[in-house]
């Protein structure tokens, strides 16, 4: 489904819980167990996904500028040992979506995405990468139909999305 | 040899361009156990699964979901090597077979380029392919060099294995499939605390320090264990533990000096293909490899 930019909290909650993955959160009784299990909790006390489902399901508009969703490392240790099998990563990263025009996105993750729509390719191809494959023996790999890509996705909007789409989050230049 | 199975390999970004002696070591290997790779110039970016889903989901399944069409369309099942890749695949793949509301609004995005997607085909990582379709007992037998010196850290990584449900793998805390080919190579399987910990990649572009310190706890179980190696398959969790290994170390505040290679690169120093590891390992290695080749029984170069 694609997200409008200028949703309510209680927008996304619905958009979420119209999701099949999205609705495994009306399964949540807030044991806590996922914020036990993952790995960010562990070394950062306030990336809480416990609490970020509760935020989530009582549509509270901080969610929204909640840059913390972004030290989510979709490694899926919470989903593991939850008793109701919450997708929980799944859910964070909608709810991380929602933030694209606020600018709530790392700018590494801008620039990627940058690549992907253009090039279709999460990283620009030089050509010593490309004399590379070919002294390896390794067979040219072609580009990718992005004329075909972008005009799939139209009806999202992204490429216009992703033109205007500024980073107020900083995070990690380099990769 | 048994006859040649076709493969069409999704290639991504990071192995083919940025360490291409993954792709190198492993097709080599492949082609020992009769295995072709076909490739299809209309996949493009899977995209990655672990920032592009937080820009926009719907674009991320509808892109993944496109590939897997493309798959769909060469008749064969599909490999990818990376992690990241097969994770993309594997999941649209799970969700438009599932979700039909989705599935539908995809077709109508595809019809302009007469593609579809069903979701009925099989998306494969590198180890459904070794593990079983050809079998330990097959790449057993084109062992001529037996690592039996060596001890061996499985690096899994969380998108090869989870979840379950759309990566059909073996178990989500106790993956056996990589521990088992590491033993055929005659390597022993290094035991240690956390096997299914997260590289700590995925945040990089937003917090480097967390991010960094998620690895050293992780290098720091490995290294405990009395690891001569990491092996991996994903390009990323490669560069995470490997390229910035030093990174690490720093916030560690310890040395790890550990060595990590690719599941080509381990099965190639088994099979008597080692001049393809000892030739790129300058270039792609940062953590010295001689005294693992050395125990490897092929020296260094
Ligand atoms: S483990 Fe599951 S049920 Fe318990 S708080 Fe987390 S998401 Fe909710
Ligand atoms: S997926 Fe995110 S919330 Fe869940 S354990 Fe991993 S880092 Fe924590």
């Amino acid at each position: 489904m694609v997200t409008k930019d200028t949703m309510s909290s209680l927008e996304v909650r619905n958009w979420l819980l119209d999701q099949p993955e999205g609705e495994t959160l009306l399964r949540c009784y807030q044991c806590g167990r996922c914020t036990s299990a993952c790995p960010v909790a562990d070394i950062e006390p306030s990336f809480n996904p416990r609490l970020f489902l509760q935020k989530i399901l009582l549509s509270d508009e901080l969610i929204a500028e909640e840059q913390l969703v972004w030290n989510c490392l979709t490694c899926e240790q919470c989903e593991v040992r939850c008793p109701e099998h919450v997708k929980i990563p799944h859910i964070l990263i909608l709810a991380k979506v929602r933030g694209l025009m606020k600018g709530n996105v790392p700018a590494a993750a801008l620039d990627r995405a940058r690549n992907i729509l253009s090039i279709g390719r999460s990283l620009e191809v030089s050509s010593p990468m490309l004399k590379t494959r070919e002294k390896m023996g390794l067979p040219d790999l072609g580009t990718p139909p992005m004329d075909q890509i972008v005009a799939m996705l139209v009806d999202i909007g992204i490429v216009g999305k992703i033109e205007k789409a500024e980073s107020i989050y900083g995070g990690t230049e380099n990769e | 040899m048994s006859k040649a199975r076709t493969y069409t390999y999704f290639p991504g970004c990071m192995i083919p361009y940025r360490l291409p002696h993954f792709e190198l070591t492993m097709r080599e290997v492949l082609k020992k156990l009769g295995v072709e790779l076909e490739t299809s110039p209309d996949h493009s970016c899977c995209p990655e699964p672990t920032t592009f889903t937080g820009v926009d989901f719907e674009a991320w399944v509808t892109i993944a979901a496109r590939n897997v069409a493309v798959s769909e369309s060469t008749g064969n099942d599909t490999v990818a090597m990376c992690s990241g890749c097969f994770h993309t695949l594997a999941v649209a793949n799970h969700m438009v077979h599932e979700d039909q509301e989705l599935r539908e609004r995809i077709n109508k995005r595809l019809k302009k380029s007469g593609l579809e997607v069903t979701g009925d085909h099989s998306v494969k990582n590198l180890l459904h392919v070794l593990h079983n379709d050809i079998g330990i007992e097959a790449i057993q037998k084109q062992v001529t060099n037996p690592l039996k010196q060596l001890k061996i850290a499985p690096h899994y990584g969380c998108h090869l294995v989870r979840p379950l449900e759309a990566t059909n793998m073996d178990h989500a805390e106790n993956p056996q499939w990589m521990d088992a080919i590491i033993r055929a190579t005659g390597a022993e399987v290094a035991e240690f605390e956390n096997k299914m910990a997260c590289c700590g990649a995925p945040i990089m572009p937003a917090d480097e320090q967390k991010s960094l310190t998620v690895t050293s706890k992780h290098l720091k179980h490995i290294k405990a264990s009395g690891a001569d190696a990491i092996v991996v398959l994903c390009p990323t969790c490669y560069t995470q533990m490997e390229t910035q290994q030093g990174k690490v170390e720093a916030i560690a505040e310890t040395e790890f000096n550990l060595p990590v290679l690719s599941l080509g690169e381990l099965l190639a120093l088994s099979m008597g293909l080692s001049e393809i590891v000892t030739e790129n390992q300058r270039r792609y290695h940062r953590v010295k490899l001689t005294e693992l080749l050395e125990k490897a029984g092929v020296g260094g170069a």
